[in-house]
């Protein structure tokens, strides 16, 4: 049973992540890998809030989703003045720049991490009770931003990201539609970290590279980029799939790379024979990283 | 006189050795139809591109409707009232005809999350009011029964029209038009015709670049012959077609 918890807060956690990613990179066609810098921001402001400062966990994950907010606005924001994108180096630029820091520095614990971090909710039903807060933070995060992208706001976005030039003169501002969506969906990230670090009560900077960047944009690319649904399915599918895989029960030294290989071997399968995932975008000609690429180029 | 709406003076821009605008200067009042015409690189689309701000001047100034807008950004200008049409189109692919235009109106409004989120009454308002009007101008442009198509599923030159369907919901005092005839015929051509005639009449001053001799005839009070950035002349439509100098520098004879 706690086996199964863990694996739905996991999922939930993912589906926030991926879904956000998504909002950024899908919908907003803002090439950046650097998400879970956000949510590590969330997961490190929320665990030394609540462990130094004695801050209730509900707060200190509210906190780490607005720092999360803030910080990603200040990263993007020079790097979109010039051209969206710079927006990929900088923020990769940031985020190893930013684990670097966290793995030196002595009050984010080092290469270590950090343990001992109050559990948002204790006693027995901890699992439980805890999948499910997060099962229902998950599906508001799913709904406000299908709300948000099927809505007059959706289309100020999609205009932005077909034709930026064409929406400047039409009186738009293109920079407030791409910082307003790089920030949101990076303070979802950083409520992710919240609710990660006080479950796990443990944080370390390895959780948060590269490996993790790859980890979500696989879910968006095989979930489906711009649709709702695919980045749902994206993370069930790459949490699930591990885990089934586990029970084969293969030795440690065949077990790593075949999960490297099929984590790799999805991405390239779906980049060649379905580039709008398994779910493709609502409506014609949309989705793909292809097409993010070729918006962002513009 | 009156004012006119819009003004240039001694715009100068190059880029390296390439001039593309030396030393412009015109007035287009309300109501004008002003053609630019002149072979391909003479500077007409790079005009717009000043004027719109997406290039900055090396020298020189813009008004429209009496502001100086030389300084201000693209999206600045374009809510005093600057309207383009683009020669590539440019229309946001992904989305519908309808969407096409509704994003365009000026008092659009749902570019905020919160706003877009909680749906004020004065939103929904505004939205309705909208749709009035893209309904209207889709009629108009005979596109009424396209308008949830996806804009990529159109004909070109329907796609030009929904171009200027775009241009039409912005509204805005002066209008520029970047090849608005360019692989367009039929009955999207007479369609066009009388959108242009009819928004000048409508009191707006109205800039248009176009190789198409007979729609710059039919259409404009007067025109500037535009070569290497420079205004070669200006005068009636006639004038500039009648002259045999200006005619080898088109036909490069």
């Amino acid at each position: 049973m706690e086996y199964i918890l863990n694996i739905v807060i996991l999922v939930g956690l993912y589906v926030i992540l991926s879904s956000s990613f998504n909002l950024i990179i899908g919908h907003g066609g803002l090439i950046s890998i650097a998400h879970p810098i956000f949510y590590a921001i969330g997961a490190y402001c929320s665990a030394l809030l609540s462990i130094n400062f004695h801050v209730p966990p509900v707060l200190g994950i509210l906190a780490g989703a607005v720092l999360a907010m803030l910080v990603s606005a200040a990263v993007a924001l020079p790097s979109l003045r010039i051209s969206g994108d710079y927006l990929l180096i900088a923020s990769i630029g940031f985020q190893l720049g930013l684990l670097q820091l966290i793995e030196q520095l002595d009050f984010t614990g080092g290469p270590g991490g950090i343990g001992n971090i109050p559990g948002l909710i204790d006693g027995p039903q901890r699992s439980l009770v805890f999948a499910g807060i997060v099962t229902v933070i998950a599906v508001f995060v799913v709904l406000l931003i299908r709300a948000l992208m099927n809505g007059d706001y959706g289309r100020a976005v999609r205009a932005m990201r077909d034709d930026e030039l064409a929406f400047s003169m039409l009186g738009r501002r293109a920079m407030k539609i791409k910082l307003g969506i790089f920030a949101f969906g990076s303070g979802l990230a950083g409520l992710a970290g919240g609710l990660y670090a006080h479950y796990y009560q443990y944080v370390s900077p390895e959780q948060f590279g590269i490996l993790q960047s790859s980890m979500i944009l696989t879910m968006v690319v095989v979930g489906g980029m711009s649709s709702t649904l695919g980045p749902v399915i994206g993370a069930g599918l790459l949490v699930i799939l591990p885990e089934l895989i586990a029970f084969l029960n293969l030795p440690p030294s065949v077990m790593a790379p075949v999960q490297g290989i099929l984590f790799t071997g999805l991405v390239l399968v779906f980049m060649f024979a379905r580039p709008q995932g398994i779910i493709g975008a609502s409506t014609k000609r949309r989705g793909g990283l292809a097409e993010a690429g070729q918006e962002s180029g513009r | 006189m009156t004012e006119p709406i819009l003004r240039v003076r001694g715009l100068n821009k190059h880029f390296g050795g390439i001039v593309v605008a030396d030393d412009i200067s015109l007035d287009v009042g309300a109501g004008d139809i002003l053609g630019l015409i002149g072979p391909n690189g003479a500077g007409k689309t790079s005009l717009f591109n000043l004027l719109t701000g997406h290039y900055r001047q090396d020298a020189g100034r813009i008004w429209l409707g009496g502001t100086a807008i030389d300084t201000l950004p693209m999206f600045k200008r374009a809510r005093l009232g600057l309207s383009r049409t683009w020669q590539h189109m440019r229309l946001f692919q992904s989305m519908t005809v309808l969407d096409n235009l509704l994003i365009s109106a000026s008092e659009y409004r749902g570019d905020s999350m919160l706003r877009s989120l909680l749906r004020p009454k004065s939103l929904r308002e505004e939205n309705r009011r909208s749709l009035d009007r893209a309904s209207g101008i889709l009629a108009r442009l005979g596109l009424d029964r396209d308008r949830d198509k996806c804009v990529s599923e159109l004909t070109f030159g329907q796609q030009k029209l929904i171009g200027m369907g775009r241009a039409l919901m912005h509204g805005g005092s002066c209008l520029l038009l970047d090849e608005p005839m360019a692989g367009v015929e039929g009955a999207a051509y007479e369609t066009m015709k009388e959108v242009v005639r009819e928004e000048a009449r409508r009191g707006r001053a109205i800039c248009v670049v176009e190789h198409n001799v007979s729609f710059i005839r039919d259409l404009c009070n007067s025109a500037v012959f535009m070569f290497n950035g420079r205004m070669m002349r200006s005068g009636s439509v006639a004038e500039l077609l009648a002259s045999e100098e200006l005619s080898q520098l088109y036909f490069g004879k």
